[in-house]
């Protein structure tokens, strides 16, 4: 009996042995997929990338990609067009046939490694959408690296010429322009305020000619200020005038912070940063628990949830969606994740749901690199507005939520690309060095209005174009493909 | 159950002769001063707890000094670069919200890592001259901070503060803290 025991437990842990060895990613293997499917890649030239924003150029529709600064292996990739080492920059990409993605010009970045360098984000509007803009032409917004935004034309995009430079600064990141107004809420690190990352608020609506509007932050990160300073702004998402209002996220994986602000008091209130300046446009903020960060704080106003419509109050709902950053590689962290906020009562913002992952179902937490949430698909186009949200999951993929009943998202599919030559490895401390995994590192996510999905890997894999299938179509309520 | 309770009271004991021999360990620090661990004073935040210390003796008597390891850190290649830096990440806040700063901070190094440290003026005691140092040091992508408050004189503090650091007891621990252990 002992015996049978005995082989009973071997062969259980073999099992085991053998389900945790299969999740390894190998070069090779296929993806792994749930009702979401492969339509096209490009190797983005092996850079490291960030945010993908897709734009419909005339009857083409191209891609731009901001990357990270390059690795310490290799600080700056060849650019087999040019033959040149450059530092990694934006890619600039002709999705039109997103089966065959055309690469069509490597912008270069700031000399630099990581989060040190590169030209991580990107905004595209179109000339003719801005008061003042050249109605002939095309607007990228970029960061570079952290010194500079820049403003280039891409009516041609694989020509692009710089209009406008920002610099002077000593951080940047995922800024928010709005294409009808030209209002721009720049991430910047101005050398005054006590942090690293605030607003810079500007009229672009002349892309060649900036006003600087104000600077905006939470009170105790204003210039001359003393004591602790407040969570560092992560990224804002505005309404426009017609919505009024701007959400701010601060935090990335730890203390987050959604800032409700009144657009027309931030535009036009006092400008000067003191404490009761930068309160005036506050309606309300919401903390979140010190394990957790507001990365992306995506407003979904007005939904109607399908269980609230016979009550006489209260059937649709103003909703933002938080999605936390996770940072540390092999799970060093709290989990990171997906969290849904009823702000229907603005000054009562409340969280009512959460998705993460179920790390067990890919044993995650031993793949490599990190697992948790970074960032959603912040496209705001009918296809999927409301209806679905797409999340970059670091080692897990892209994860296809229906959220059209926010209280109770449910995930629909996901795919998790392939790794290749050019995935980079992700390492932890060991006593006495390093040990190194390569994993997918799926960074971020959009979509356009055609209803494709972009995701982009962090550890170098590229761009994967992916459309839904089966039940996840169906819940977008897309055509059978 | 009672197995459960068994190995919980084995752990606990393990736990408490591990602390024991940090105390025990020791110091190069000046040899009037000694510092002996207390628990860690502050609530839950968004890093797991560190080691309290209380000063008994020498120029720091009384002081308490609160160390913990940071893992992710976004300034992995420049490091503590400023002096907002320290305000921002260097558990002060932790003793109160309502500080400030004295004078600009300087470089410091301990045990091969290098960062900042700054003195503040604490506006938690009316009328009591209570004084704070703050010290942040990164190694990569992770941070080691240490904050030490008293009513002693703050550049006495902060010396018998960074000798203590350097103990190899303290050494060994920030490293094996920062390796997620």
């Amino acid at each position: 009996m002992f015996r049978c025991v005995q082989t009973a437990a071997a062969l259980v842990l073999f099992a085991g042995s053998t389900f945790v060895h299969a999740q390894k990613q190998t070069i090779g293997a296929p993806p792994e997929a749930s009702n979401m499917k492969l339509v096209g890649t490009n190797d983005l030239q092996a850079r490291s990338a960030y945010q993908p924003t897709i734009h419909h150029q005339g009857d083409r529709w191209i891609a731009y990609i901001g990357h990270h600064g390059g690795t310490d292996d290799v600080p700056a990739p060849v650019n087999p067009v040019t033959g040149q080492a450059e530092p990694n920059g934006t890619s600039i990409v002709d999705v039109t046939d997103p089966a065959h993605p055309k690469y069509l010009r490597h912008l270069p970045g700031q000399e630099g490694k990581y989060e040190s360098g590169g030209a991580q984000m990107v905004r595209v509007c179109d000339g003719k959408s801005l008061p003042k803009g050249d109605p002939n032409a095309v607007y990228m917004l970029r960061t570079f690296g952290s010194e500079a935004h820049e403003i280039w034309n891409v009516a041609d995009p694989a020509n692009p010429t710089l209009v406008t430079r920002l610099s002077g600064l000593k951080d940047t990141h995922k800024s928010w322009w709005e294409c009808d107004t030209g209002i721009a809420y720049l991430v910047s690190g101005a050398p005054d305020w006590r942090t690293r990352r605030m607003t810079q608020i500007y009229d672009l609506s002349d892309p060649a000619h900036p006003q600087k509007i104000r600077d905006f932050g939470l009170p105790g990160q204003e210039p001359g200020s003393t004591g602790a300073v407040p969570t560092e702004l992560h990224g804002p998402i505005s309404t426009g005038p017609n919505g009024n209002r701007v959400y701010f996220g601060y935090g990335t994986n730890k203390g987050g912070i959604l800032q409700i602000v009144d657009r027309e008091k931030l535009l036009n209130g006092g400008k000067e940063p003191t404490p009761d300046n930068l309160r005036y446009p506050e309606i309300s903020r919401m903390p979140m628990s010190a394990f957790n960060g507001a990365h992306t704080t995506f407003p979904m106003l007005d939904m109607p949830v399908a269980e609230f419509a016979a009550d006489k109050d209260g059937k649709t709902r103003d909703i933002v969606m938080i999605v936390d950053e996770a940072i540390l590689n092999e799970c060093g962290e709290a989990r990171q994740m997906v969290w849904f906020a009823d702000v229907t009562t603005e000054t009562r913002p409340m969280m009512i749901s959460s998705y993460t992952v179920p790390e067990a179902s890919g044993q995650f937490c031993q793949r490599g690199g990190r697992f948790g949430s970074h960032s959603s698909n912040e496209s705001m186009a009918p296809v999927y507005y409301k209806k679905m949200a797409f999340i970059a999951f670091f080692n897990a993929g892209v994860r296809a939520l229906d959220i059209r009943d926010p209280y109770h998202p449910k995930e629909v599919g996901y795919f998790i690309p392939s790794i290749t030559q050019a995935t980079d490895k992700r390492c932890i401390p060991v006593e006495g060095g390093e040990r190194c995994k390569v994993a997918i590192q799926t960074n971020n996510v959009e979509t356009d209005d055609r209803g494709y999905i972009y995701i982009v890997d962090r550890a170098n894999t590229g761009l994967h174009i992916l459309e839904l299938t089966g039940a996840a179509r169906a819940a977008a309520g897309l055509p059978k493909n | 159950m009672r197995r459960a309770a068994t190995i919980a009271l084995v752990l606990a004991a393990l736990g408490v002769s591990g602390v024991g021999a940090y105390q025990l360990a020791p110091s190069s620090a000046p040899a009037s001063a000694h510092w002996r661990e207390l628990a860690w004073p502050f609530p839950r935040d968004g890093w797991p707890a560190g080691r309290a210390f209380r000063c008994e003796g020498g120029g720091c008597d009384g002081a308490e000094l609160y160390v913990r390891a940071k893992r992710g850190f976004c300034n992995c290649d420049s490091g503590v670069a400023d002096d907002d830096e320290v305000d921002r990440v260097a558990d002060i806040d932790l003793i109160t919200p309502r500080f400030t700063a004295t004078a600009p901070g300087e470089v410091v190094h301990v045990g091969g890592m290098h960062g900042r440290a700054r003195r503040y003026d604490l506006a938690i005691y009316h009328g009591a001259s209570h004084a704070a140092v703050g010290v942040a040091l990164s190694r990569r992508c992770d941070l080691f901070v240490a904050a030490a408050q008293g009513r002693g004189e703050a550049h006495a503090m902060q010396h018998a503060a960074l000798a203590f650091l350097e103990t190899q007891a303290m050494k060994a621990w920030l490293v094996a803290a920062l390796d997620g252990k």
